[in-house]
């Protein structure tokens, strides 16, 4: 590197050269060279919250396929990079650990704009696995989705909310961005094919300081059965909190299509009756593979540990799902990674999944919430994306 | 109809209400000693946090306000005698050392709190029928707290002689000093006045919003637009811009969406920044 004029051939042979004098007996080749991982999480910004627990799954995953003798025989080394700013930063960055790092794989868990605009910049030139919930269809060349889509979140719960809550008339509230508006298309094809009839939509800017007393003054005129929020954060903090402070949250049902532990803490237990969620993971879920996961996570970080959701699981996942990728598909070329993805099955920490067009097919759990606690009211097994890209 | 007529005017009111007591502390410091603080938002979150410290030893809500008034009283006094005193007339200086304040506040809060919202518990639940509308009971006490607060504050600023040597030293700080006033000591005053305002305003809306390290960049923001349309170094100016910018936001909020009211706050600050600077009610 100190010597970038010296062509390449002369380095390697000079490189060749000086370990020969040296006589150092080096390593093998596959073992010297890590497997590099650049891994985008939230470390700044509004979704800076989620930064501590994504990060603590990912070391947590690493660490174990480093025991277990890394990814292909080579250790992984996971590069942890800021995805909490403007989508065309984090792209940047993408550029960096791309040409700088050369890194072999590059791991997401942020926003669906981020996504797209990281996607227009690796071109399919590194595999990129996007790990968190997601509005579904995302077919790009080499990318891989583990997140709930809205097939597998808003159809089990919408027909929850028709056919035992009786609802029919339903009010859409989100932040204004891709994921709330891509997932609200198909809000609308579920709660027309139950039945039932959306009687108002809107949208908030999303990252300004928005409050919500207007909006919820009008969904009380407008006096709806159900409400589904694609609101995420603190602006799902806030809403709720208004929601129910305005009394609402006896008369009407609510559902959020990112409502995890850490929401649920800040909405807070006077505010949360009436209020479902539906995810592939809940960090209660007494059911085995989540159980022993949870364990496993609280024995290695202790009293410490940052409150474990399906954002961080799926970045736990996301490692499993590399390693499975690459030592099954042999070689790194996007083509044969693609090929391998169908089928592949893999460990997630809600238990063994299946990639099925480079999405996953997963069990859900419909979820009620008691207090600041998640009670599963029902469980969905093998639901499929909704998606199914080319392999 | 009518009932959400009301319920909307009684959210506008709410706006307007809540925004004046959020920037009444940037207003004090900003409009008397010409330190635009940049961490005002930060002590609005210490404050809130001092309602989740109350709430978690199981003190009463009310217990938090003398706590908030102690805490960031104490952290404006230090701030003041050993960071911005040196840095008076020089704008620019202050404004670089606020901003650094604020992340320091919001680092530190992260250390000691975490990353993850707490929930505060309203201290007033349930709702009360207002002319037809069932409004939160909680928030028609903030209105009414906010508004007693401007009051007595408008009546001490007008006839107290302290508010009289502030006035004399907001003027001319030199014939004041001349006059016998301790001009360093009243600027001290009114810098922990201010802190200690921003700490009650945290303590009053953490039952509302979502309480987080970062939650003051969202206050900082709109108090600013206040002063930017209202003006600075005096009440009327505060109450101003609360009513054109918290006003503005609810109701264009409430006809049309929550993207049309922001979009009209920016576009109102960004002409009254280009067409007239010092505000509606300039004070000179």
């Amino acid at each position: 590197m100190s010597q970038p004029f010296i062509p390449a051939r002369r380095r390697i042979l000079s490189a060749a050269a000086g370990s020969a004098v040296l006589g150092v007996g080096l390593p093998t080749f596959a073992q010297a060279k890590e497997f590099k991982v650049g891994f985008f999480i939230a470390l700044s910004g509004p979704a800076a919250l989620f930064g501590p627990t994504q990060r603590a799954c990912a070391d947590l995953a690493a660490e174990k396929i480093n025991k277990a003798g890394g990814i292909t025989g080579r250790q992984v080394k996971l590069l942890f990079t800021d995805a909490g700013g403007p989508p065309a930063e984090t792209a940047k960055s993408a550029v960096r650990l791309m040409l700088e790092d050369k890194v072999d794989l590059l791991i997401g868990s942020h926003d669906s704009a981020t996504r797209e605009a990281n996607i227009a910049t690796i071109k399919s030139k590194v595999p990129y696995i996007y790990s968190p919930v997601y509005e579904g269809g995302e077919c790009s060349a080499n990318v891989y989705c583990l997140g709930e889509t809205p097939p597998q979140q808003a159809q089990p719960a919408i027909e929850f909310f028709a056919k035992e809550k009786k609802a029919k008339t339903f009010y859409l509230i989100g932040d204004d961005y891709v994921w709330p508006r891509k997932s609200n298309e198909q809000v609308k094809k579920y709660v027309a094919q139950y039945g039932g009839k959306v009687i108002g939509e809107e949208y908030v800017p999303f990252g300004a300081p928005n409050k919500f007393e207007e909006a919820v003054t009008r969904v009380k005129a407008a006096k709806p059965d159900a409400v589904v929020s694609t609101l995420v954060g603190a602006d799902n903090v806030n809403f709720n909190r208004t929601f129910a402070g305005f009394g609402l949250d006896k008369s009407i049902a609510r559902m959020a299509l990112l409502l995890e532990e850490n929401t649920l803490m800040g909405i807070g237990p006077e505010n949360s009756g009436n209020l479902y969620s539906c995810m592939g993971y809940f960090a209660n879920n007494t059911a085995d593979a989540p159980k022993k996961f949870k364990a496993e996570y609280m024995a290695r970080y202790g009293d410490k540990a940052p409150q474990l959701s399906t954002i961080g699981a799926d970045c736990y996942a996301a490692l499993n799902l590399a390693k499975a990728l690459f030592e099954k598909a042999g070689a790194a070329s996007s083509a044969k990674l693609m090929a391998a993805s169908e089928g592949l099955a893999f460990d997630a920490p809600s238990g063994r999944v299946t990639m099925r067009g480079r999405q996953v097919d997963k069990d859900m759990y419909l979820a009620t919430c008691n207090g600041t606690n998640f009670e599963v009211i029902k469980t969905i097994k093998g639901v499929h994306s909704g998606t199914a890209c080319k392999a | 109809m009518e009932s959400v007529l009301v319920a909307q005017a009684l959210n506008a009111l709410f706006a307007v209400a809540v925004l004046a007591l959020v920037a009444l502390g940037l207003a004090v410091v900003f409009g008397l000693l010409g330190v635009l603080n940049l961490a005002h938002g930060e002590v609005v979150m210490i404050g809130a946090y001092c309602a989740y410290v109350a709430q978690t030893n199981g003190w009463p809500f009310i217990t938090a306000l003398p706590l908030a008034i102690a805490v960031c009283g104490v952290l404006g006094f230090v701030v003041e005698r050993w960071l911005v005193s040196p840095l008076y007339n020089r704008p620019f200086d202050t404004l670089v050392l606020t901003w650094g304040l604020s992340l320091l506040i919001r680092k530190c809060a992260e250390t000691m709190f975490g990353l993850g919202y707490k929930n505060i518990t309203e201290p007033v639940s349930g709702t009360l029928d207002v002319l037809g509308a069932t409004y939160p009971r909680y928030r028609l006490l903030l209105i009414a707290v906010s508004v007693g607060v401007l009051v007595v504050l408008v009546l001490w600023y007008a006839r107290s002689r302290t508010g009289t040597r502030i006035k004399a030293m907001v003027d001319n700080p030199e014939l004041a000093r001349a006059l016998g006033i301790r001009v360093s000591r009243f600027a001290s005053a009114t810098f922990v006045a201010g802190t200690c305002l921003a700490g009650l305003a945290g303590v009053l809306i953490a039952p509302l919003v979502p309480v987080q390290p970062f939650m003051g960049l969202d206050h900082i923001l709109m108090s600013f637009f206040v002063l930017v349309v209202g003006g600075l170094g005096s009440v009327a100016g505060l109450l101003t811009g609360a009513a054109v910018i918290g006003g503005t936001n609810s109701v264009v909020s409430a006809i049309s969406d929550s993207t049309g009211g922001y979009f009209c706050v920016l576009v109102l600050a960004i002409l009254f920044l280009w067409q007239r600077p010092s505000g509606i009610h300039a004070r000179r």
